[in-house]
């Protein structure tokens, strides 16, 4: 009796994907996107009725992250001004208050 | 001299065998991926980690950014593992493909001190401008992981 050999390779389809901006961060959507990818996959193959559900259940994910996203910068930011103006450089925690 | 596709590290796979790597979040090995322009040349007879033809850049360190495992796991009879998507911020660098490489191997049965698990062929020059750029790995799943045993 033989053993079927063990297959470790790459899937040729296999896509490692790569995201870049140019003199900015990624947005709360962008980031959103890419994270809802990776908490929700949805077959090619699957029935249509569950791929239709499946794809609204994502875009609510979207928006969910979205909004958790922009809290988080939010609240992110006024520890940072609150920081910098701890440290005695007002014209700059304005600078950050206001973005 | 270029990037011709993605291979998976033949030195990779014989050293699964020797027990070489740990892909344990926790307690595991520390992988990095390191950035290359198209003039860097690797395929599935890669070994080790190089600098040659590695980007430099603002945001960007030679040896390339550390990444985070995630826990291997099975779904089916498929076992796998994945990693955390990597960005290097604020960056100003074109990169071609990556090597992802272990910086903390078991060497009792190797001589290598980086030795390499893949090569990612990114299919052009990506570029990010005094900005982010972020290598997103595939869904982890039996299909599409970036390291599968079947």
């Amino acid at each position: 009796m033989s053993f079927p050999a063990l297959n470790i390779d790459i899937n040729p389809d296999m896509k490692v994907e790569v995201h870049t901006t140019t003199n900015r961060g990624f947005t709360p959507e962008e980031i959103a996107e890419r994270c809802a990818s990776k908490i929700i996959s949805i077959s090619d193959s699957a029935n249509p009725a569950i791929q239709a559900q499946a794809h609204a259940f994502r875009q609510h994910i979207v928006k969910v992250l979205e909004f958790y996203m922009r809290e988080a910068i939010n609240s992110d930011r006024t520890t940072v001004y609150n920081a910098i103006l701890d440290s005695g450089n007002q014209e700059l925690a304005e600078l950050i208050r206001r973005m | 001299m270029a990037f011709n596709g993605n291979f998976m590290c033949t030195s990779f796979k014989k050293e699964l065998l020797y027990g070489v790597h740990d892909f344990d979040n926790s307690s595991g090995d520390t992988f990095k991926i390191a950035l290359y322009t198209n003039s860097a040349s690797f395929n599935a007879a890669t070994t080790s980690y190089t600098t040659g033809n590695e980007v430099s850049g603002q945001g960007y360190t030679a040896g390339g950014g550390t990444l985070v495992n995630v826990d291997p796991t099975s779904s089916g009879t498929t076992a796998l593992t994945d990693f955390v998507d990597e960005t290097f911020s604020n960056a100003t660098i074109t990169a071609r493909g990556a090597l992802i490489y272990n910086t903390t191997p078991n060497t009792t049965s190797i001589s290598v001190s980086t030795p390499t698990v893949v090569v990612l062929d990114f299919g052009a020059d990506k570029a990010s401008t005094n900005g982010d750029f972020t290598i997103v790995f595939p869904t982890a799943n039996a299909s599409n992981a970036i390291i599968r045993i079947a």
